[in-house]
């Protein structure tokens, strides 16, 4: 082989094998959104970020938000699908005795308390330009956010210490209490439910520590969690367990600490909820354009629920019948069912439902684009929460009259019928009507139902649709939460055989 | 030797003749394609029987020919036979003869993959369709072209719109999470498939002309798509495109127009129909028999419907409208094309060069399709070492973004059917009826005239080569190619449209920039006569970078603009961008035995930055081998002309995951109070790494009865590892899964082509050709053994079973005692409200016999095509039709099937008796969303895809205007179906990703096209 030849075939060898070490040309390229976890548990901002996260996980949740604040009316007897619709229709028509339906907020739940956990535990001590107070309040708001989260799940999968065995079962776990973050794979692992009382005792916790931290460095804002939002979640927490004063006490500490007071006119209340809500101690900002829930208010949101696109669930004639003639929530909260529709479409049917064929307009996306900002806790509930604690910790209905009657003469609802004050079963009920005129759309029904250990009545007012003894209270973790994790006991009565 | 034999043959013939005033005929003999001259051709002048045959240099010479006109017929073997008439007059004739390659059977070649072989060397599996089988086809995607004419590779319109994509499936799932589309190379560049419109159905390969298409080779098994590494496991698909021709300058033109309509309609009843529907409903509920007076309870319905939907605009004011909604949706369309390109060069440069439009309107309205193309092909020869060609394709299509594929209020195809007769578009005013079935915003005439979507896409694919021939066996080739594809999303909505906005517009840039380098070195050698090694070594590295930017402005005050500027708020503005890139190196080497025995060993060596840091790089290698078993000397069997045995085995990988699927990832995530989130997305997985596909592939090559008979047999089992799946976790960690790799699938098959030519004389042929592929599918191993989503209907994935497994209760007709509807539960007795435990195993979505076969006919200048394609064993649930069109529970469109309904007791039916809603029945499920094997439909088809008829003008007629040929031609797509699949169309896949390939949404409905054409070449 003479040399020009040899020098050739070096050149196609080098040509060839010239590209030997490039697996730096594989590494270069990184994802335009997302970092990795080294630098966002070490930034300021990121760390910002996060906590925009959480808040903005909960709005970006179906079950967070439309079936939270609708499902609890529509799987008792507060709404009902408007004929032609069938959005919650299921949640409407669920029985006592089979079937797997039921409010979960399993999947969405943890979403949020991945953030809260971070928040909470997975900051490391020196994060530059982080200083402690934000670390606090950040901390702080965590907390809190853990306390509602939990206390969601463990209403939906759980009782309440207070109705523990109501079936005379000892059955008494509650929902899986995830109190640290996920920051690897070894973090993930699978956790067994814990009791109901070591989620009550995990709640009052975080709650405790969270009003010390945002007592010295919350937020003013509602629209983020504040020393008088932990008050509020103590109160409902306290109410739930039973512990009445105590529920009482946080109830009045949540009103002044908020520094909110009752509206009172009918303009008030019929504009309440149409921009920044004067009632709310926590409110959930959205931004119309950009922040929908669940990818698409028009399919998802609570407007598409209540009074516009598919107006889905209304209030049923129950709800209608229960407030009394003058009632400003009457006007301020309703409106004709075609009227309210802002899209176009032309729902009808409604007074097929209720006489008067109106839908809750709670809802009707006041900031455009079928968005609102949403009003999870409202003054107005500290006040029907004082009353029936004021009223049961002294075993008397009249010590809760004072509370109550605020809140009627607010609403121009009269006052409080004689008939409450015969026996707390009595007052009782007339709270339990009260926190419907009041709450109804705003996730209550249920729930209340089941914590003081009653039947869930028929949409139609005629009959029970769920016994409180049935196993249909709880709501099911399903097979595939089953299958994933071992550890997981599924509730009494949604076993599946085999496996 | 030869040369002299000739002059000695010729100088015989002519001396055989007397010297008289005659004129003499000469010309010279190449061949079409390369433009070489052909030696030893036999020339004939039939009315004379006299001829010649052309010398070494393809020269001919016939003498002392008498004025007239005459036809010349040559042959040679390995062309087809040349006819051609011959006018004499008192002059000399220069007469040239240019024969067609007879390039079929073994002989043909096909592209493997960076470098080009004969079908007789093969040892791998190779599909392939050639420019003569695609040549009397009209179609407007290059995917289509594969559809029945390739065994093995199943191609299944995901909808019927103009530029629509097509579900390409090379042997069956392979994979779950992971692409399951092939490769695609045209012309060397690998196509990227990122930022697609999300407006409507279409593909990245719309950039292609097919009427620029060479050839199209599918590498089906290991052994031949292994040289394409981890990108290869879902088969490859190479596209080439013309090349230009040696010789005098061929300009073709082509013009064709043609009408589509809907390939199927679906029929639903009238408004008269409706009310006696629901009348019976009613009566019904309130207990009623039907051999009762019942009118009081259809007026009542009538009265209701009035309420509801108002009374027909055209009428009196008590009667209802009678509207076809199918009818107002769905009209003919046209389609226009237009191709011109010229081919020609000297021995030194050649070119193709091509321009090409088409102007398509579809059936639903609004629907369009437009594309121009630009092609220059250019190879030159610099000198005696280096070659440089340079392939440039622009294009840019237009379609109508329609919206389809779900059960959306505002979409075309779901309105035709959520539309009920009762309802109108238009008041009698012309105004639109603002009480149509969702209201003002949806009424299909809004949607048609109110809002635009439009998609544009600018593509340039372009590849620029430079070969260098370093000496006589080793040449080096260098290759740097650019797919750059811009898409832009445009869509409208007037304040009619959008009531909520004051309407809006938004805008969304999608930028795709594909680039690709590689150098390969080839070696061939020959030692001892018999011994043939070849070989190439090559490199590559690829990057796709892909980006988008979308911007929303909402509220038009002044009605007639529609752009961003006169929107009155900026509502809002994403972008985003991704990057992935592959390095590797391959080699492909080959040794032959004197043409009986062959050997060879690929490997391809892939880094990606797709996966792990620990589990970067990985090797794919496969080795398969051949026997012409009719070469040896044992071998006499007359009739077959060669028949070889292939085997192989090798591993491909499938490295088509997210871009960084393998990293810890905090991601950006919605946003609060002005400020952006980010939350944990996904945990890291250093050891993430590609899919693996081991496959075992044998083959039988056959020639049979002098060629006229040839094809292939193919038998595969594929076995897809380490599959991507997302592991469960336990959703309380706030993680649903962890991507790892864990899974497996098998799929195994058989594939059987069968080519014949029937007849072949100078005047008539007829050749047929056939092709079938059956293929099985079982997943083998899923994480942590548990099967997924166990009880799903139709996605459940199941050890032991096949991907695509439709599970639901069976049906038990309909109760002759009351008309409800029953099926069976577990223990086989009969039962009103089936669960999830009363499933049954009931088919699946695969087709698992696919093919195609054809007949094409010619006689003198006239050439009749049909090609059928078929698919069986395919089963589905159309969704939309069933849950909204089977009863009136939202008072939508009913199907006819309704009127087979049970009335009175001892009726014996298919549809139960009328209801006022799915839930009226007694304890009994609903109707309309109880699935069971009465709503599973088996979609199995056999289609008359193409059929054409050309007639190519005689050249008397042509000669002397300088005009080559001319051909006309009428040709028609879909033209017949045969199934029983009772609703739209039975190609059912939801997208070209769907694996399940069971269910299908109101989907936009294929086409019939008709057309007619004619082809000039000068």
């Amino acid at each position: 082989m003479n040399k020009a030849k040899y020098i050739k075939y070096v050149f196609v060898a080098f040509l060839v094998t010239g590209m030997w070490g490039c697996t730096s040309m594989l590494e270069e390229t990184e994802p335009a959104t997302s970092v990795s976890s080294e630098v966002a548990l070490n930034s300021a901002d990121a760390i910002n970020a996060i906590r925009a996260s959480m808040y903005s996980t909960i709005r970006a949740s179906f079950d967070l938000t439309t079936e939270n604040l609708i499902g609890p009316d529509a799987l008792a007897d507060g709404m009902v699908n408007r004929p032609g619709s069938t959005r919650f229709q299921v949640l409407n028509a669920a029985n006592g005795v089979s079937g797997t339906v039921h409010i979960g907020s399993f999947g969405g739940s943890y979403d949020v308390l991945l953030d809260a956990n971070i928040l909470i535990d997975g900051i490391p001590d020196d994060v530059p330009e982080f200083d402690q107070a934000t670390r606090d309040q950040y901390r702080g708001e965590a907390l809190a956010i853990r306390a509602w989260i939990m206390h969601g799940l463990s209403r939906e999968f759980g009782y309440e210490p207070a109705n523990t065995g109501i079936s005379g079962s000892t059955f008494d776990l509650s929902a899986i209490n995830r109190n640290f973050p996920t920051l690897d794979l070894t973090d993930a692992e699978p956790l067994a439910r814990s009791t109901v009382t070591e989620i009550y005792n995990q709640m009052l916790t975080d709650l405790a520590e969270a009003k010390t931290l945002l007592a010295a460095n919350g937020s003013s804002e509602n629209k983020f969690i504040t020393e008088a939002f932990v008050d509020g979640m103590l109160a409902r927490v306290h109410l739930y367990a039973g512990n009445w004063s105590d529920a009482s006490t946080a109830a009045q500490n949540a009103i002044d600490n908020s520094g909110l007071s009752l509206v009172s006119t009918a303009a008030g209340i019929a504009s309440m909820f149409r921009g920044a809500n004067p009632e709310a101690i926590w409110e959930l900002d959205v931004n119309p354009n950009t922040e929908a829930i669940a990818g698409s208010n028009i399919n998802n949101g609570l407007a598409a629920y209540t009074s516009d696109q598919w107006v889905a669930q209304i209030p049923t004639q129950k709800v209608i019948d229960a407030y009394t003639a003058g009632d400003y929530r009457v006007a301020g909260w309703h409106g004709d069912c075609i009227e309210e529709q802002s899209v176009g479409a032309t729902a009808n049917g409604c007074s097929t439902v209720n006489s008067l064929g109106v839908s809750i307009t709670k809802w009707n996306g006041w900031k455009g684009n079928l968005a609102d900002d949403i009003t999870y806790m409202r003054v107005a509930e500290m006040y029907l929460i004082k009353a029936e604690a004021d009223a049961k910790a002294a075993n008397n209905p009249n010590a809760g009259v004072a509370a109550l009657q605020a809140l009627k003469t607010a609403r121009n609802a009269g006052t409080v019928p004689a008939g409450a004050l015969v026996s707390i079963t009595a007052f009782e009920d007339e709270i339990l009507l009260e926190r419907m005129r009041e709450l109804t759309a705003e996730g209550h029904r249920f729930w209340d139902l089941k914590r003081l250990g009653r039947d869930i009545p028929s949409v139609s007012g005629v009959g029970i649709k769920i016994r409180r003894d049935s196993f249909r209270i709880l709501a099911p973790f399903g097979v595939n939460a089953q299958n994933v994790n071992p550890l997981l006991v599924e509730n009494p009565g949604y076993e599946v055989a085999g496996n | 030797m030869l040369k002299k034999l000739l002059t000695l043959l010729v100088f015989a013939l002519f001396s055989s003749v007397g010297l008289y005033a005659q004129v003499t005929v000469s010309g010279t003999v190449i061949d079409a394609e390369t433009g070489e001259t052909v030696p030893g051709v036999n020339i004939l002048i039939v009315e004379l029987q006299r001829g010649a045959a052309s010398d070494s240099d393809g020269n001919y010479e016939i003498r002392n020919i008498d004025a007239g006109t005459y036809t010349v017929r040559a042959t040679f073997v390995g062309y087809n036979t040349f006819t051609g008439t011959l006018q004499v007059g008192s002059q000399d004739v220069d007469y040239d003869i240019s024969l067609e390659a007879n390039i079929v059977g073994l002989d043909e070649l096909v592209v493997s993959g960076y470098s080009v072989v004969s079908k007789r060397e093969l040892t791998g599996s190779i599909s392939s369709v050639s420019a003569s089988d695609i040549e009397n086809v009209s179609l407007q995607n290059t995917q289509s072209l594969l559809q029945g004419r390739a065994a093995g590779v199943t191609v299944t319109a995901t909808s019927g719109n103009p530029g629509a994509a097509f579900r390409v499936n090379i042997r069956g799932n392979g994979s779950i999470n992971a692409a399951t589309e092939p490769l695609y190379i045209v012309d060397g560049v690998q196509i990227a498939t990122e930022q697609t419109s999300n407006l409507t159905s279409t593909t990245p390969l719309n950039a292609i002309n097919p009427n620029d298409i060479e050839s199209i080779e599918v590498l089906k098994d290991a052994a031949a798509a292994a040289i394409y590494g981890s990108q290869a496991a879902a088969g490859v698909v190479i596209i080439t495109t013309k090349k230009g021709v040696r010789g005098q300058t061929r300009v073709n033109a082509n013009i064709e127009r043609g009408v589509r309509s809907l390939a199927r309609t679906v029929d639903y009843i009238s408004s008269e129909e409706y009310v006696q529907f629901l009348g019976e409903g009613r009566a019904f509920d309130n207990g009623a028999s039907l051999d009762q007076d019942i009118s009081a309870f259809v007026d009542n319905r009538r009265a209701f419907l009035l309420g509801f939907f108002g009374s027909d605009p055209n009428g009196d004011g008590t009667t209802l409208a009678n509207t076809n909604w199918q009818d107002f949706i769905f009209e003919d369309g046209v389609t226009e094309r237009y191709n011109l390109s010229l081919s020609g060069g000297n021995e030194r440069t050649t070119y193709f060069l091509s321009s090409g439009y088409e102007d398509t309107e579809g059936t639903a309205f609004n629907t369009d399709f437009t594309r121009l193309n630009l092609r220059t092909n250019i190879d030159h020869k610099i000198n005696d070492k280096f070659t440089a060609s340079v392939k440039v394709n622009v294009s840019n299509s237009t379609q109508f973004g329609v919206c389809q594929d779900g059960n959306f209020i505002n979409c075309p195809p779901s309105q035709a059917m959520f539309e009920a007769p009762m309802s109108f578009p238009f008041l009698a005013d012309g105004n639109y009826n603002n009480n149509t079935r969702f209201g003002l915003a949806n009424n299909p005439a809004v949607v048609r005239d109110e809002v635009d979507r439009n998609v544009d896409i600018t593509q340039v694919l372009s590849t620029v080569d430079l070969l260098y021939l370093v000496n006589d066996w080793l040449s080096v080739k260098g290759s740097a190619s650019v797919d750059y594809r811009n898409t832009q999303d445009e869509q409208f909505r007037s304040a009619i449209a959008a009531p909520g906005q004051s309407g809006w517009v938004s805008f969304v840039n999608r930028n795709v920039q594909n680039v690709q380098g590689n150098l390969v070195a080839n070696a061939r050698k020959t030692f001892d006569d018999v011994h043939n090694v070849t070989g190439l070594v090559g490199t590559e590295y690829r990057r796709v970078y892909s980006e988008f930017a979308a911007t929303r402005g909402e509220g038009f005050s002044v009605p007639f603009f529609s752009v961003l500027s006169s929107t009155a708020t900026p509502a809002s503005a994403t972008g985003n961008n991704s990057e992935w890139r592959i390095a590797s190196y391959f080699t492909n080497l080959k040794y032959d035995y004197d043409g009986k025995y062959f050997l060879s060993f690929t490997g391809r060596y892939d880094g990606s930055s797709r996966f792990g840091s620990g589990n970067r790089w990985a090797f794919f290698p496969s080795i398969s081998g051949a026997w012409r078993v009719s070469e040896e000397s044992f071998f006499n069997f007359s009739f077959v002309d060669d028949f070889k045995i292939r085997a192989g085995y090798g591993t491909t990988g499938n490295s088509a995951i997210g871009n960084f699927a393998a990293r810890n990832l905090y991601g950006n995530v919605g946003s609060y109070d002005g400020l952006n989130g980010i939350t944990p997305t996904q945990l890291a997985n250093e050891n993430l790494s590609w899919e693996e596909a081991q496959e075992i592939n044998v083959g039988f090559d056959y020639e049979l009865f002098a060629s006229k008979i040839f094809g292939s047999i193919d038998i595969y089992r594929k076995d897809n590892k380490d599959l991507l799946f997302g592991r469960p976790l336990p959703s309380d960690s706030g993680f649903d899964e962890i991507t790892e790799n864990i899974g497996s699938v098998r799929n195994e098959g058989i594939e059987i082509e069968i080519n014949s030519r029937n007849v072949t004389t100078s005047d008539f042929s007829w050749t047929s050709r056939f092709n079938v592929a059956f293929v099985r599918n079982e997943i083998l191993e899923l994480p942590e053994g548990n099967d997924i989503d166990a009880n799903d209907q139709f996605e459940a994935l199941i050890i032991g079973k096949q991907i695509g497994l439709i599970q639901v209760p069976e049906w038990a007709g309909v109760n002759p005692a009351d008309g409800r509807p029953m099926w069976y539960d577990a223990n086989g007795e009969i039962t009103y409200t089936p669960g999830a435990e009363d499933n049954v195993e009931w088919n699946d979505g695969i087709a698992n016999t696919v093919g195609g076969f054809g007949n094409t006919l010619n006689y003198k200048g006239f050439s009749l095509d049909a090609f059928f394609q078929f698919s069986l064993g395919q089963w589905a649930f159309a969704s939309s039709d069933y849950y909204f069109t089977r009863t009136p529970d939202f008072l939508m469109n009913l199907n006819t099937e309704v009127r087979d309904r049970w009335r009175l007791p001892g009726d014996v039916t298919y549809f139960p008796r009328a209801m006022s809603g799915g839930n009226a029945y007694p304890e009994t499920d609903n109707y309309r969303t109880e699935e069971g094997t009465q709503s599973i439909y088996n979609a199995s088809y056999i289609r008359l895809k193409n059929v054409s008829l050309s007639y190519n003008l005689p050249t008397s007629l042509l000669d002397g205007l300088g005009i080559r040929n001319v051909r006309l031609y009428a040709s028609a797509i879909n033209m017949v179906t045969w199934t029983a699949w009772p609703w739209y169309d039975p190609e059912v896949a939801f997208d070209p990703t769907d694996i399940f390939t069971n269910v299908t949404s109101a989907s936009y409905p294929t086409e019939r096209q008709v057309y007619g054409g004619i082809d000039i070449s000068f």
